[in-house]
């Protein structure tokens, strides 16, 4: 999907260059770049992305205890990471909090899925850009280096030297690549017995889960996680090897892909022991969880508030396809601690669709909008990105040294992760050391290391789920009534970063949804104030490394850039039948509308 | 918001969303109906009642607590 076209410019040959749409990621992303092929680096980069289906639009007047089954939908792949978050909004709003053993089962089943996600996107599809075959047409000069290489812990993952680890990766031949497309099938049945069905759980409500919590659930679950747990001992020395060889082979590739520090994490994994839901204490559990929510700006943990991060979120406009909302309606001026909230938040956002047409050099190119997030100590609104999701989240962890389990603790400057005896390795000890630069291969390495570590949490979490379970506790659900008037604000991180969820009722409807995955943030395009979004900063000035010239380019420097944050524009589902035909629409709706085949209920 | 066409509704939303007679999921008062839970400080017992019909001490069970698992 590459075009090109030659202009001069400033006297620097620019050659134009776009994959639109992007592969091997979720969504219609497109990528358009200015590239210097004198100086082997990318001058300037747009990231576009052409799909809009306005759920903060459609989702006014429902009723909010839809909302979560209604935002699953948003994505195909973390679908239950909205859902959870949702539910979290709904709680605050509601005034519940779900019994402990519930909360639990909320995160197992997300530690389950960040288990699934990171390592079918690591080692299906990010991993296709590093794979044999793939280096072999951009850097085979490389590839030879590679074949005399010896891996350093080819004692751990079996593979001698690094084109070995390579050749594991090519797609559909490779072993470790088959390998991994079976682990993803038993993470996702370790999703399934905990929430009901992965992508969109059916088990997950607000108020609880409806998840019988018998003995066996949770041994199925755990007989699982001890198997996966082994592929993730082999998984993180491979990843150290393959990417400490890029380092040493291809010196100056630390600048692919690198941006000013800039990481937010929102937190996962509450604590039901100090989590109530109330946002008058949202500061307090929020710092009790077992990720811990944060935001990093050059290397300094700036913030663990959940209340200061919510108070600076900004939604900018600039380059998006939407008009302003000035002037509309102000649905929240303080929050519940009497902290006045800006309009620009996303409480008071109204979306406003504008379609037009694209135009890349002057004017709106993107329908994702600029979040960002205002620091009020230098009045800078920040475009934070997340890493990719596992950076954000291990590097705010480490330096935040507040989680403490007996598999998992933070140290003020790395996370260890400490996994037990399995079936082919015994006891090992992980680190992961907070890296110098926010770049392409850490944004990789830290994923590999999120896997581990959402492992040993599921260990963790278990022995908790287990204690309530031997003690003879059944509850797994709190009832509750709608309030007529209500709002309430979810944070958790999807597997990508960051995922808010904004929520105002009135009249026991919904008046305002805004939910922020963590795409948005990464894919934002050029804000009012001319600041690049976090994926063209990141491709701007990469320097080229690919042996191929304009020609042949496939610009595989720039792709494992974008892939390395994990792109997740929001997929649509189409039925498209040359020139629009209307196949068939079905009409399901969810709250038992008494009528149709099976009672109207899913 | 009148800028973009979307198509023509095909359920108005004031159209009943349940039946008489079905307690909504979330209702309050739904677990004191429910029998064999018995709600005790943070969280809920079961009692044999949950899972069986019969009256399971007269069957001297093993372990007291077998009779209140959920039947797979």
């Amino acid at each position: 999907m590459t075009e090109m076209s030659e202009s001069v410019e400033r006297g620097r040959r620019l050659v134009s260059m776009s994959w639109d749409p992007v592969t091997r990621i979720i969504g219609n992303l497109g990528i358009h770049t200015k590239i210097d092929f004198d100086n082997r680096e990318v001058v300037e980069c747009k990231s576009t992305s052409s799909l809009f289906r306005g759920y903060s639009v459609f989702m006014r007047g429902k009723d909010p205890r839809d909302s979560h089954f209604i935002t699953s939908r948003i994505c195909g792949i973390c679908g239950d990471n909205h859902s959870t978050c949702s539910v979290y909004a709904q709680q605050m709003a509601y005034g519940i909090k779900p019994p402990p053993l519930a909360e639990w089962i909320y995160n197992l089943g997300e530690a389950a899925e960040y288990m699934f996600d990171h390592s079918i996107f690591q080692d299906n599809l990010v991993f296709v850009d590093f794979c044999e075959q793939m280096v072999k047409e951009t850097n085979p000069r490389l590839l030879a280096k590679a074949e005399r290489t010896p891996a350093p812990n080819a004692n751990i993952h079996g593979h001698a030297t690094v084109a070995d680890i390579m050749r594991s990766f090519n797609p559909f031949t490779g072993q470790m690549y088959k390998e991994a497309l079976q682990m993803s099938r038993l993470t996702r049945e370790m999703f399934c017995l905990m929430e009901g069905r992965h992508v969109h759980p059916s088990t997950l409500y607000p108020g609880g889960t409806g998840t019988v919590a018998s003995p066996q659930v949770f041994t199925d679950y755990l007989s699982r996680l001890v198997k996966f747990i082994d592929f993730a001992k082999k998984l993180v020395p491979l990843n150290d090897d393959l990417f400490d060889f890029f380092y040493d082979a291809l010196p100056g590739y630390e600048k692919v892909g690198n941006r000013r520090i800039l990481l937010g994490c929102w937190g996962s994994f509450q604590d039901p022991d100090a989590c109530d839901y109330r946002y008058e204490h949202m500061d307090d559990w929020g710092r009790e969880m077992f990720v811990t929510p944060g935001i990093v700006v050059d290397g300094e943990l700036i913030t663990t508030s959940l209340v200061d991060i919510n108070l600076g979120i900004r939604i900018l406009l600039g380059n998006s396809y939407y008009e302003d909302w000035q002037g509309e309606e102000m649905f929240v001026t303080k929050d519940p601690l009497g902290n006045p909230v800006d309009p620009k938040h996303p409480w008071n956002q109204t979306t406003i669709p504008r379609p037009q047409k694209r135009d890349l050099e002057k004017g709106p190119y993107s329908w994702v909008m600029s979040p960002r997030w205002y620091w009020q100590k230098t009045g800078e609104h920040l475009p934070l990105d997340t890493g990719g999701g596992p950076l954000a989240r291990l590097w705010a962890t480490a330096l935040a040294n507040r989680v403490d389990t007996p598999f998992v603790s933070a140290t003020g400057k790395s996370v260890k992760i400490h996994l037990p005896k399995t079936a082919s390795f015994g006891e090992m000890d992980l680190e992961w050391k907070v890296p110098r630069w926010a770049n392409t291969l850490e944004r990789d390495r830290a994923r590999a290391y999120f896997i581990a570590y959402s492992a040993a949490m599921a260990l963790y979490f278990i022995d908790r789920a287990m204690d309530h379970i031997h003690q003879g506790d059944v509850k797994v659900f709190e009832e509750f009534e709608v309030p007529d008037e209500g709002i309430g604000c979810g944070f958790h991180e999807a597997v990508r970063g960051v995922l808010s969820h904004h929520l105002v009722i009135r009249d026991k409807k919904i008046a305002n949804y805004h939910p922020y995955p963590p795409t948005p943030w990464n894919a934002s395009p050029r804000d009012i104030y001319g600041q690049p979004g976090p994926y063209e900063d990141a491709v701007q000035g990469l320097p080229i490394f690919e042996e191929n010239g304009p020609d042949n380019f496939k610009g595989i420097d720039i792709m494992r850039t974008v892939r390395s944050f994990d792109p997740c524009l929001p997929c649509g589902v189409h039925m498209f039948l040359g020139n629009g035909r209307v196949l068939e629409r079905h009409h399901s709706p969810m709250l038992g509308l008494g009528g149709g085949k099976d009672g109207g209920s899913r | 918001m009148s800028n973009i066409r979307v198509g023509r509704p095909q359920v108005s939303p004031t159209a009943p969303s349940h039946v008489r007679g079905v307690r909504q999921g979330n209702a309050p008062g739904s677990m004191k109906k429910d029998p064999g839970i018995i709600p005790k400080k943070g969280g809920a017992r079961a009692t044999p009642k949950r899972s069986t019909g019969i009256n399971p001490t007269h069957r001297k069970p093993i372990l007291p607590s077998m009779p209140t698992l959920t039947p797979p």
